[in-house]
């Protein structure tokens, strides 16, 4: 019923919309919050705010532009709520127990905990980046940034996660 | 795209959430737009009825305490009173009985 009536308005079809960019989405968030039941609330969130403004979608290219930019937005109000878990800095996470080796999935893990420590910004900007494989522009456009900042802080993020993962004996190899 | 950034793809690939995600989310967009069952209104007890039952259990139990106090001073003095009569009694046949 919801679908034929969004159809019908719309072209768009909800249900179809869910399907194809729910992991997009909740990525995004899970990334971002490194809490898979949160980013499933966040998820929940962005897709019932599109449902509200089906109506404004243009294109398919458009709702995708327009679920990362709602779910870029959700995830940081998100963080910002959340209290139960305060950020660890850097240097507080857990090192590896021993030397990880390219394509461990522990180092993937080591790299998911310290991008989700990461300020809001960079972060944000990391996830667009590796997960979205979005280049610097279109990360700007999304996040309505400036891209010079959007470069400063994948450069500073990487020279971080480098120098940290360095310092453990994980390093290219 | 050097080592850590493949590492970093990898490690931030898109992942799947729970496997009825999608069927939550259709519903409960749909929940906003068929008509929610309104709650009926909860029927408001007036507000003095919980004082006014506070008063009537304080005072009749001050009204109870007052009757039982009664009862056992009447019991006092009755019992009072047999003990009286019962040492005159006594007293009388002890005179009687002196020479």
């Amino acid at each position: 019923m919801i679908e034929l009536e969004s159809a019908e308005q719309t072209g768009f079809d909800f249900a179809g919309l869910v399907r194809e960019h729910q992991s997009m989405v909740f990525s995004l968030s899970y990334h971002f919050l490194h809490d898979r039941e949160l980013a499933e609330e966040v998820s929940q969130e962005v897709f019932l705010t599109l449902h509200r403004h089906l109506a404004d979608i243009k294109s398919g290219a458009h709702a995708v532009f327009w679920l990362r930019k709602v779910a870029a937005q959700r995830a940081i109000d998100a963080a910002r709520r959340r209290k139960r878990r305060p950020q660890v800095a850097l240097d507080e996470v857990a090192e590896p127990a021993a030397r990880a080796v390219v394509h461990d999935p522990m180092l993937r893990e080591v790299l998911r905990r310290l991008v989700a420590t990461l300020p809001e910004a960079p972060r944000m900007v990391m996830v667009m980046r590796y997960q979205e494989d979005l280049d610097p522009a279109e990360i700007a456009e999304v996040l309505e940034m400036p891209i010079g900042t959007v470069k400063s802080h994948l450069q500073r993020s990487l020279a971080l996660l480098r120098e940290k993962l360095e310092r453990r004996g994980v390093g290219g190899y | 795209m050097d080592w850590l950034e493949q590492e970093l793809k990898q490690a931030l690939e898109r992942k799947e959430p729970s496997p009825d995600f999608a069927a939550r989310v259709t519903a409960a967009a749909a929940g906003k737009v068929v008509t929610v069952p309104v709650p009926r209104p909860v029927r408001m007890l007036p507000r003095w009825l919980p004082v006014a039952a506070a008063v009537l259990l304080i005072a009749g139990g001050a009204a109870y305490r007052e009757h039982r106090g009664k009862v056992a001073k009447d019991q006092v003095m009755l019992a009072m009173r047999i003990t009286s009569g019962k040492l005159n009694h006594i007293q009388s046949h002890m005179r009687e009985a002196r020479p």
